[in-house]
């Protein structure tokens, strides 16, 4: 963990507590989709439409975003919306991660 | 443009596929391999596009993801094959389920076949209203030439009937995309 963890300076006495994933877990997760040279851009902006019911419009827009920026945000949530997102991605062989929502 | 490609919606919802018996057997037996190499190989770099990293900066949070979720998308990749093979086998009807799962059985092949090649950003995009057809010298159950003397010139065969492949099975797959996407 990177961010802000407290933990007694003493050893021996170690009582971790972990403030970056309290703070974080008011935040939403995002799942995000990353640039690769393989996918169609016609099937991720299908599968877009398909997971998420976005129109034609959105999902395009999505894709090109992904294509040209190299990643987009495509949903966000608790963690087992993001989690059960990312792995339906996955099985469409998208190449999805996720994270918390940057403050 | 050619109006009907080898995946067409029909009016009642369905899809039909249309591809010739050779094409039919020669992307069962691509597919068949892959299963042979998902249910097999533990440790094959060429299908790491199928189970990528969940947690991109949190490798102790994608080290769980994985331990409970690789195994159930091993099943569901799996399922789908199955699926795409029968639809490969028959001329009938096919439904909306039955499409989806041979999309993400060609998709999956051109994943691995884009690993094995190193497909760079520039082959990102394939035109569709290019007729395409599959490599017509791949070896078939047939042994190894035995004639062994330019192992080069065949490395470079082999590269450009690969990439013949990919190109074709990128074809197949914007054609089912579309229609797909045309029931939406």
């Amino acid at each position: 963990m990177s961010e802000f963890t407290f933990a007694s300076s003493q050893p021996g006495q170690v009582q971790e507590v972990d403030l970056a994933d309290e703070t974080k877990s008011d935040r939403p997760w995002i799942v995000i989709v990353w640039n690769d040279p393989i996918n169609l851009m016609s099937y991720v902006t299908f599968v877009f439409q398909k997971l998420f019911g976005y129109s034609l419009k959105k999902a395009t827009e999505l894709m090109l975003d992904v294509h040209h920026k190299g990643r987009a945000v495509v949903s966000s949530g608790s963690r087992e919306r993001a989690e059960f997102d990312v792995y339906r991605l996955h099985e469409h062989g998208l190449w999805a991660t996720m994270e918390h929502e940057s403050l | 443009m050619k109006e009907n490609g080898p995946v067409v919606r029909l009016k009642n919802g369905k899809f039909k596929i249309d591809l010739a018996d050779d094409h039919r057997q020669l992307l069962t037996q691509l597919i068949e391999q892959l299963r042979d190499s998902l249910t097999t190989t533990t440790d094959d770099s060429n299908l790491r596009r199928l189970f990528p990293t969940a947690y991109h900066n949190d490798a102790k949070k994608d080290a769980e993801y994985q331990r409970l979720m690789r195994d159930e998308l091993l099943e569901s990749r799996l399922a789908a094959i199955d699926i795409a093979i029968s639809v490969l086998a028959t001329d009938d009807e096919i439904t909306g389920e039955q499409i989806d799962s041979f999309s993400r059985s060609i998709n999956s092949l051109r994943l691995v076949l884009g690993t094995t090649l190193d497909i760079a950003e520039s082959d990102y995009d394939i035109p569709r209203d290019i007729p395409r057809d599959i490599p017509r010298d791949i070896p078939r159950d047939s042994p190894q030439s035995e004639n062994s003397e330019s192992d080069e010139a065949s490395e470079d065969d082999e590269y450009l009937i690969q990439k013949e492949l990919y190109e074709y099975l990128g074809w197949l797959l914007e054609w089912t995309v579309s229609a797909q996407s045309s029931g939406l």
